[in-house]
């Protein structure tokens, strides 16, 4: 019997995390979050910027991480155009074009920001490190047009934007190692403050750089998005797919916990 | 004479970039810019390059009927389905917008969700304590696991009349604690590892990026 439950086909695991995700999707179950002091460090340091300043944000994700960095890229830019902030958004990848001009363009419709004045996308240009390196000369040099091919000197927010030294706080939304090249290239070298939004699994590669304060401030997978969503008092897709994770996560630690218990009774029952 | 000239290169750029680094002079500082437009323009023909050798390697497994060779002609019917309406119509016409929305986005998001059961099966079947060391690990994953969701500090408070959010508090100790420190030790090591390597393949000692092994 101890032999069966556990060589238990994985199917049955299967089948047990679907229903985990099925089922609070259908119940919107939610519990209250407790909001992290990296995250609140991030929309500490944007509610507290003036009004005209202007807020960098790299959509540097593709399809596969999606799920968790959209909510953040969304809560972030709701909480920038109700402050009145200047966003330029890119992406230092060529899937995240597409993501980054939908999520940009669905928020400034919501929020009344308009294109040209208040946002600017940039799109994706090749080059990743050398992209950066080359803003901090001139962002006129590296994208010479944003991503409807409309250059840039026709833009009237880009007329006072030149480099890093008029970009207040860059934020990179990451599921790679970006948030390690904003900070090697343009915090060490031009003095720019950096916050980041990562996957679950990258976060914990960034702490030793939010004590150093070369991170302002860290968001750690859907659950940053979560926790911005309460910091804005928006509850939007991070807040219900965190009731969904909830049930999984505690599936997963019950399933590790009862294979450990029958591990155990095994292994005593062998000496 | 092949190999000379690129060793050379990479001596040079490497050591005037090094140098502009530590010299604000507006000398270097614009020498350095340039180098930096130069890699910009660089970068576009490595694109070309990786799709060429892509195609080169399909279009190889196709020739050899390798295992699997029928999914090489989805790659090039992708392709070519991409480049035919993006190239004329642009990256915003709703064309290729819908198919990057309604075809790449869903299967990108369904190989990377396909994680979650993979996870959850080998977590069952392989995180076991079987030595002390293993139990660390297990606990800290357990703390970490459960303080992530706001489901463990809502069971947590509701169950034990103290501490509250306990298990976010403890998730946070761990992260700003042992994780942080042996992180950096990990990026410590791997900073002088990409020191000493890249002054090797300054002075020519590490030449394997030339391709041949010496």
């Amino acid at each position: 019997m101890l032999e069966r439950l556990m060589n238990i086909d994985r199917r049955i695991i299967f089948i047990l995390v679907a229903l985990a995700v099925i089922i609070p999707t259908f119940l919107k179950v939610s519990f209250p979050i407790t909001v992290s002091e990296p995250t609140r460090q991030i929309y500490t340091h944007i509610d507290e910027l003036p009004p005209d300043a202007t807020v960098l944000m790299a959509f540097n994700y593709g399809p596969s991480s999606l799920a968790e960095l959209e909510p953040m890229a969304a809560a972030v830019l709701r909480h920038c155009f109700k402050r009145g902030l200047r966003v330029i958004g890119l992406t230092l990848f060529p899937d995240g074009a597409t993501l980054g001009d939908e999520v940009i363009k669905d928020i400034a419709e919501e929020t009344g920001a308009v294109n040209g004045e208040d946002y600017v996308y940039l799109g994706y240009r090749p080059g990743r490190i050398q992209v950066l390196l080359g803003m901090g000369s001139s962002i006129e040099s590296v994208f010479e047009s944003d991503y409807a091919d409309k250059p840039l000197r026709e833009i009237p927010m880009m007329n006072a934007i030149k480099n890093y030294d008029h970009i207040d706080l860059v934020l990179d939304l990451a599921s790679s190692s970006s948030p390690a090249w904003w900070i090697t290239y343009t915090n060490t070298r031009y003095n720019q403050q950096i916050a980041a939004g990562v996957t679950g699994v990258m976060v914990s590669e960034l702490y030793p750089y939010l004590q150093t304060k070369q991170l302002v401030g860290l968001m750690p997978g859907l659950l940053g998005a979560a926790e911005y969503e309460k910091l804005i008092n928006a509850p939007e897709k991070g807040t219900a797919g965190m009731s969904v994770q909830s049930f999984v996560h505690l599936l997963i630690v019950a399933l590790v916990i009862f294979g450990n218990i029958a591990f155990f009774i095994r292994r005593r029952k062998e000496q | 004479m092949r190999r000379q000239v690129p060793l050379a290169l990479c001596f040079i750029f490497g050591l005037v970039m090094m140098l502009a680094e530590f010299s604000p002079h507006p000398v270097s500082q614009g020498i350095r810019k340039e180098i930096i437009d130069w890699s910009l323009i660089i970068w576009p023909f490595a694109l070309v390059l990786a799709v060429a050798s892509l195609v080169h390697t399909h279009w190889i497994r196709i020739r050899r009927r390798a295992e699997y060779w029928q999914y090489s002609y989805l790659v090039f019917i992708g392709m070519i389905v991409m480049v035919v309406i993006g190239i004329p119509f642009g990256k915003r016409h709703p064309a290729f917008v819908w198919m990057f929305e309604n075809v790449q986005v869903p299967m990108d998001a369904t190989m990377f969700s396909l994680l979650a059961f993979i996870i959850a099966s080998a977590a069952y079947r392989a995180f076991r304590a079987r030595t002390f060391e293993a139990s660390l690990l297990l606990a800290a994953a357990l703390i970490v696991m459960i303080g992530n969701v706001p489901v463990g500090d809502f069971i947590w408070n509701k169950l034990i009349p103290f501490g509250d959010d306990l298990p976010s508090t403890a998730r946070q100790w761990i992260l700003d604690n042992p994780n942080l420190s042996s992180r950096r030790g990990i990026i410590l090591g791997i900073s002088l590892g990409v020191i000493s390597q890249s002054i090797r393949i300054i002075l020519g000692i590490e030449r394997s990026y030339l391709g041949g092994g010496d």
